[in-house]
């Protein structure tokens, strides 16, 4: 929202969620949303990322581990199938990272520069343990 | 769940607590949250005691402190309905908090302020210093001289407070025991006449409109804050003198009881004036109708609406007085009194050429005498005469030990 | 009654549709979001929410953006509890005068920090427990001020370092036990009383799912590690937290009633307390010679805790 002056806002500094109605808010997923434009879905914190996660959903098991501890909502998962992060709302914290139970990990991270498709074409292979 | 209707008489002789409640039986609440304090507890037990009789349907939360109070108020508030309360003194001093967050909040609460001194020394007697200690909070503040103004201006507050150009919370002041314990003929609305002057209340950014989620009391720091003050402020200063004129207009048509946002008595050809609030207008209307047999033309001036203040309806109610006094029944503790400092800003740009005084008096529930008026008047017959203000421009009236005069 | 959401396991859970919004303003790693989260996902009820000043409100309200998809409010520190109970004896107002916009009843939850609940906020919520208001407050337990730097509440912990109880040359940092608040709560009658942990997700909602059903006040207590003031890395909030439950230092219980104690979470394999102390910051000071004894005496509480409760299981009380 730009900065408005002392007359171009709602009385008591209130905002709104959603432009219009909004019934069924807990069964709508984002991209059904109505968001208003003070909603902070509509904001991004991309900038706050030194690394970033990056997903190979080749050896996801849809766990969802990730999605249940992601703290900025930047899993999506969409019908109990992860499908990506949400880079417009990841801070780069890692937790998907360690919490991924995958051998190797479905989630790494990488710098904020990384290219996603060198880093896909040079994924770790599986860990052995050591005996 | 339904309520019972109360038969009442067309007068009925009540206190200013009594006459409090009964109005906000009157208005139907929804959410009642409160604490008592002397001397406002009345209040909340004649509210209590509709509620146990079946002559209110809403919900009355009786809670552990008057920030709570004000908090739950505020919570209801912002959920969506109507909501009122009472605290007197230290209550709202504890309470102070929670006056700028509903007020800056723009949630339309009204809150019955029976006037009482602030410790220390503790006091249960009016005078004041709540009031004052309210006056920069954001709040509308409507001061009744008498249990049937107390009656009135509850109606009045709902309907300006609730109005969606104003959204302001609201503060009726009546002074403790002088109004709150003393019991006068009150003229009555029935309840349904009461309750459509007062009219359905009207939701607005109501949290329980479950359709359209809204999120209240945010943060805003450098960036917004000044903005969100600014227009607080803008309302206050333009948005509500013009509905509050609107309401004792209405109210004047239905009951025939005229209100005015400064009142004026006795000042048509007045040479001398007594500013003053609370029952000490009374007091001092009965002095300044004596003083005119003794040959001063004495006037009083009451503020009825202190806060947004009137500042162009003191200078048009002052605009041709010779000496004004004004009385200010809070101790100021190291400055002028609030109202002395007030009417010389309201009157400093103008052709007034009015000598002004100020007086401190009343306080902790000291009485304000007919001879302490009678001195002042003849004081400020002498200021009048000189052109200039002969007395110390602080005086403190009814104390005893050596005379305080400042300034 | 609405309906309890079904939720069996982690992909059924995971289809759920967030009702609290990224672009917040909490630390990468910030465990408050993750219980938050867990909290309001457990219904797809309505919900009227209020947050007490702290982390979580100066973080997800700041003008001109909101990142609540539900009503929500704030007013100050001490009175979030007492916000959400006059909106819900609003909702009870309006629902009997038939003003209701929708019909519905929405749970009324508050969140508050431990500064926000243990100690400037704790006659707010006694009262509202009192008299028995509808609704659920959640204690985000992070043991510490951390909205204001790390200063020392009532939940802090003995021998934490916090900054109103540094450890020092000669202070070992914080001198006080952890407030019980959940015995305190447990004594106010409320129907329903827990300690939860966020990266136990499946307990947590169970007990969240509880508290929504039940009518009354429910009282919370989340454990929330805290990567900025417990001083460990963002990435390893589960796994702090992991260590507080699996150490029994949070221990997880219920209280139903005030009259009847349950475990819920009995770790397979108990870890060493002094491994929880070693991972964090805050505890550092205690590995010094002059200190460890702290430890020792850290780890014999956690015992005598955990034997408490119990004995409080088996005894049915």
């Amino acid at each position: 929202m730009e900065n408005n002056g002392w007359n171009e806002f709602e009385i008591g500094a209130m905002l709104r969620s959603f432009d219009g109605a909004a019934t069924n808010i807990a069964t709508t997923h984002t991209e059904d949303r109505n968001y208003s434009n003070s909603n902070s879905f509509t904001a991004s914190v991309a900038d706050w990322r030194i690394e970033k996660p990056l997903f190979n959903k080749d050896y996801c098991i849809d766990c969802q581990f990730c999605w249940i501890y992601c703290p900025d909502m930047s899993i999506i998962s969409r019908d109990k199938k992860m499908i990506g992060v949400d880079m417009d709302h990841c801070k780069g914290c890692g937790i998907c990272v360690e919490v991924c139970p995958t051998n190797p990990k479905s989630l790494l991270m990488y710098a904020e520069q990384q290219d996603e498709d060198v880093a896909l074409a040079e994924w770790p292979e599986k860990e052995t343990k050591e005996k | 769940m339904a309520f019972d209707k109360m038969e009442l008489r067309d007068i009925e002789v009540w206190d200013g607590n009594f006459a409090a409640a009964q109005a906000m039986r009157q208005a139907q609440i929804d959410v009642v949250a409160a604490y008592p304090i002397t001397p406002s507890t009345p209040i909340v037990e004649g509210y209590a005691k509709f509620l146990a009789d079946g002559y209110v349907e809403g919900e009355f939360v009786m809670v552990e402190s008057e920030h709570a109070a004000m908090s739950g108020c505020i919570g209801a508030a912002a959920a969506g309905g109507r909501v009122a309360t009472a605290t007197s003194s230290q209550g709202f001093a504890l309470m102070v908090e929670t006056l700028y967050q509903s007020s800056g909040m723009r949630l339309p609460i009204v809150l019955n302020v029976v006037n009482r001194a602030l410790a220390a020394p503790l006091n249960v007697n009016g005078d004041h210093s709540d009031m004052y200690l309210g006056r920069d909070s954001g709040w509308i503040q409507l001061d009744a001289y008498s249990p049937q103004e107390a009656y009135d201006l509850n109606f009045i507050a709902f309907k300006v407070s609730e109005d969606h150009d104003v959204r302001l919370p609201c503060m009726v002041h009546q002074d403790g025991f002088m109004t709150s314990h003393t019991a006068q003929g009150v003229k009555t609305f029935t309840d349904d006449v009461a309750y459509g002057f007062v009219g359905e209340y009207k939701p607005m950014n109501d949290m329980l409109d479950l359709d359209h989620p809204v999120t209240h009391g945010v943060q805003t720091e450098e960036d917004w804050h000044f903005e969100h003050k600014a227009r607080q402020h803008n309302d206050l200063m333009t948005k509500v003198m013009p509905k509050i004129q609107e309401v004792f207009d209405a109210f004047e048509e239905l009951s025939g009881r005229k209100y005015n946002i400064v009142e004026k008595y006795d000042m048509d050809d007045a040479d001398v004036a007594v500013v003053c609030m609370g029952t000490s207008v009374e007091t001092a209307r009965e002095v300044a109708k004596e003083m005119r047999a003794d040959g001063i033309k004495a006037g009083v001036v009451g503020i009825r609406v202190l806060r947004p203040y009137p500042f162009a309806e003191i200078i048009e109610a002052l605009k041709d007085i010779k000496a004004i006094a004004a009385l200010d029944r809070s101790s100021p503790n190291g400055a002028p009194g609030m109202l002395f400092n007030e009417l010389a800003g309201a009157l400093f740009n103008t052709d007034s050429k009015a000598a002004l005084s100020g007086y401190v008096y009343g306080l902790g529930g000291r009485d304000l005498t007919k001879a302490h008026l009678v001195d002042l008047y003849k004081e400020l017959q002498a200021n009048a005469d000189a052109g200039k203000v002969l007395t110390p421009l602080q005086q403190f009236i009814g104390v005893r030990g050596p005379k305080l005069a400042y300034l | 009654m609405s309906e309890i959401k079904k939720i069996k396991n982690l992909k059924e859970f995971s289809t759920s549709a967030d009702r609290f919004e990224g672009a917040n303003l909490l630390c990468p790693g910030c465990a408050h979001s993750i219980i938050v989260r867990e909290v309001l996902n457990a219904t797809n009820d309505d919900m009227i929410l209020s947050a007490a000043t702290g982390c979580l409100e100066v973080c997800t309200a700041v003008y001109p953006y909101t990142s609540w998809d539900a009503s929500w409010i704030h007013i100050g520190f001490e009175n979030g509890s007492t916000a959400v109970a006059g909106a819900e004896a609003m909702h009870k107002a309006l629902k009997n005068k038939g003003r209701l916009k929708q019909d519905r009843d929405p749970k009324f939850v508050s969140f508050a920090g431990d500064g926000a609940s243990y100690d400037i906020g704790f006659q707010w919520i006694s009262g509202c427990f009192e008299r028995g208001h509808d609704m659920m407050h959640v204690v985000l337990d992070n043991e510490v001020y951390a909205n204001t730097g790390g200063q020392r509440s009532s939940s802090t912990p003995i021998g934490s370092s916090a900054t109103t109880s540094p450890a020092g040359r000669i202070s070992y940092g914080e001198k006080q036990n952890k407030k019980d608040m959940l015995a305190i709560m447990a004594a106010h009658g409320s129907p329903y009383v827990a300690q939860v942990a966020p990266n136990k997700w499946k307990n947590m909602i169970k007990a969240i799912q509880h508290g929504f059903e039940v009518e009354g006040p429910v009282f919370i207590n989340a454990m929330s590690a805290c990567t900025t003031e417990w001083k460990f890395a963002p990435e390893d909030t589960i796994a702090i937290s992991d260590l507080a439950t699996d150490s029994l230092v949070f221990p997880l219980y219920e209280i139903i009633n005030g009259e009847k104690l349950n475990i819920t979470y009995r770790p397979k394999n108990v870890v060493p307390v002094e491994e929880y102390l070693a991972a964090q910051g805050r505890f550092k000071h205690l590995f010094k010679d002059q200190y460890k004894y702290l430890i020792k005496e850290w780890q014999e509480r956690v015992d005598q805790k955990w034997d408490y409760l119990q004995r409080r299981e088996e005894a049915s009380v």
